[in-house]
């Protein structure tokens, strides 16, 4: 038994950007979960900035940050291409916060001239700075439906609103159909860019093709402008904004869980991240570590 | 590594809801961390610091060493120019106003820069007092020479703050001071017991609060960049090993023999700034560094870290 519990190695992409915040949340998420089961003790937290490091990983977070330095930085130190195996091919656990949600489309708008480089794995079209500069950006309270019920009385045994923070953020603006090779018509589009295309790998990684785009969590209408004002997300909405999409291994969202010192998401991830690590311990029978080239 | 910054911290002076406006602003700081902001006076210098992989740059019209070099009073820049920036590039820009003048950082805020540097670089506007900075929308970067300097000014609503260093030198010296001397402020001030912070507070100028909150977290509770005389991937390097959570790079890229290469070479240094083997590989072959000036020869009367209160 003792050796089905083998440590679960979450890195956090620190290039440039908040990923101490997240490595601060990771560790507060794992404490509530080893609360609620003691034996939920095995989690390692790292910053990835080599190869090396980034082959140690089970799953992994890009944090937020400026989409252009950490992508340009991660083709400098050699490190865009394993991402890409990381993400797409091998299909780990990997969740992106805003400028790690941009790198994680499959297509991005409002790129710097010239466009940048994409990692991909999420068939959506992002549209960065979306609200515009930081003047527009701003703090709302979010009820996010992935989210457990806290069964308290005081909101009706509901769920405590989340404090989602918004800066200079993008959102998911299309959903793309399902392709296994590049998304060559948003290719055509004026200043839009994508990610190229990389074939799954492995029992898992095939598993996963296929997956539909989920969304996750939207924001309403232009009501979002209004700081500190309570609204309700709808799976299915109209014209609102999207912002938190999931698709198989990758989960992204626009807006900054790191920097609210809430572990809400973050538990739920670590959640989502055990399930997926056990099955893919199960279908290989070996440990992941040694699979990477 | 910099001793972590919480992710819920803040500034003692604000609380209720002005709590969110600082979170947002000291938010866009956290983003910048670990990363490079760069002077550039015009568009194409601006897409060039993109390119390089700059996290943000500083709009101006003339860089430190000109500024320095060709003396007169400095100002905020021409709106067109900041405007001509802001369209060439996707990062945040940045752009600096004169110390104590808050018209020019309500014009800042109209243009809707994403960030106000309250400069000494620039010829102050008020000999006693600093901008009020909580009521503006658009957060602010201010400069310190140690820890009093930092703290009244994120009391005065600073959401980042830099080392002064001295601009436009190219010695990096005065950087080095200024951090050493607020991390050996941090570390005094976290042996004292209650009532010796009491005095240190009004020794140093700072308001308690924030001195408290300061000695609590081991660090400045906001994002702390080097700043003035950085010029190599390696002063770059020696910053971030001192504990800064990123840099601003003046005069240092646009005044060099090669300012893509350098620009490249610093964003990597700062990246993987304990990796001496990285380190090794980008300081190799960047051609001139900016000429420069040794601090030591400097008068008094013209430095520009003494300006600010």
């Amino acid at each position: 038994m003792a050796k089905d519990i083998q440590p679960i190695v979450v890195g956090v992409l620190a290039l440039q950007g908040a990923f101490s915040e997240h490595i601060q949340l990771l560790r507060q998420a794992a404490k509530s979960l080893s609360a609620l089961d003691p034996i939920d003790l095995h989690w390692t937290f790292s910053e990835v900035r080599t190869l090396a490091q980034l082959l140690q990983c089970d799953a992994l977070i890009i944090p937020g940050g400026e989409s252009t330095a950490i992508s340009l930085v991660a083709a400098r130190s050699n490190l865009l291409e394993p991402l890409r195996e990381f993400v797409k091919v091998r299909r780990n656990p990997t969740w992106g916060t805003c400028a790690g949600l941009i790198l994680l489309a499959e297509a991005a708008n409002r790129t710097k001239r010239g466009g940048q480089e994409l990692i991909g794995g999420l068939d959506v079209r992002v549209d960065r700075n979306h609200f515009g500069r930081q003047v527009e950006s701003f703090v709302i309270d979010l009820d996010l439906p992935f989210l457990p019920l806290s069964g308290r009385e005081d909101i009706g045994g509901g769920r405590r609103p989340f404090k989602a923070v918004f800066i200079r953020a993008p959102i998911v603006e299309k959903i793309l159909p399902i392709r296994e090779g590049p998304q060559v018509e948003e290719e055509t589009l004026d200043e839009t860019i994508i990610a190229p295309s990389r074939a799954p790998e492995g029992a898992v990684a095939k598993e996963a093709v296929g997956r539909p785009v989920e969304i996750m969590a939207i924001l309403p209408g232009r009501v979002a402008a209004l700081p500190n004002k309570p609204t309700t997300t709808r799976p299915e909405g109209g014209s609102s904004d999207i912002i938190a999409v999931r698709q198989g291994n990758v989960f992204g969202t626009s807006f900054h869980p790191e920097l609210t010192g809430d572990s809400r998401i973050h538990v739920w991830w670590l959640g989502e991240v055990r399930k997926a690590i056990a099955n893919r311990r199960q279908l290989d029978g070996v440990h992941t570590h040694e699979r990477l080239p | 590594m910099a001793t972590e910054l919480p992710v819920v911290n803040g500034n003692g002076a604000v609380g209720g809801a002005d709590r969110a406006s600082f979170t947002v602003k000291t938010g866009l700081a956290r983003m910048l961390q670990g990363g490079v902001i760069m002077d550039v006076v015009n568009a194409e210098q601006a897409r060039i610091a993109e390119e390089a992989g700059a996290v943000a740059v500083m709009a101006l019209e003339r860089v430190p060493a000109d500024i320095r070099a060709q003396g007169g009073v400095a100002r905020m820049s021409d709106p067109k120019l900041i405007k001509e920036i802001m369209e060439a590039v996707t990062i945040p820009v940045m752009a600096k106003a004169r110390i104590g003048h808050f018209v020019e950082c309500q014009i800042l805020e109209a243009l809707g820069v994403d960030y106000i540097d309250e400069s000494e670089v620039l010829t102050p506007a008020d000999n006693a007092h600093h901008v009020e900075k909580h009521p503006f929308k658009i957060p602010f970067v201010c400069g310190c020479r140690n820890l009093g300097e930092a703290l009244r000014r994120i009391n005065e609503g600073a959401a980042m703050i830099r080392t002064k260093g001295e601009a436009g030198t190219g010695d990096v010296v005065e950087a080095v001071k200024h951090m050493r001397t607020v991390t050996n402020e941090i570390q005094r001030a976290s042996t004292m017991s209650d009532p010796e912070l009491y005095d240190m507070a009004k020794e140093i100028g700072a308001p308690y609060e924030l001195l408290k909150e300061t000695v609590q977290l081991k660090r400045l509770p906001v994002v702390n960049f080097a700043a003035g005389g950085i010029a190599t991937p390696a002063d770059a390097a020696l910053m971030m090993q001192l504990g800064c959570d990123g840099v601003f790079v003046g005069s240092g890229i646009f005044k060099s023999g090669n300012p893509e290469r350098r620009a490249k070479a610093i964003v990597q240094a700062v990246t993987h700034f304990k990796d001496a083997k990285v380190l090794a590989e980008v300081s190799a072959g960047l051609g001139e560094a900016m000429v420069g000036l040794n601090v030591s020869d400097l008068d008094e009367g013209k430095r520009l870290a003494v300006r600010g209160w």
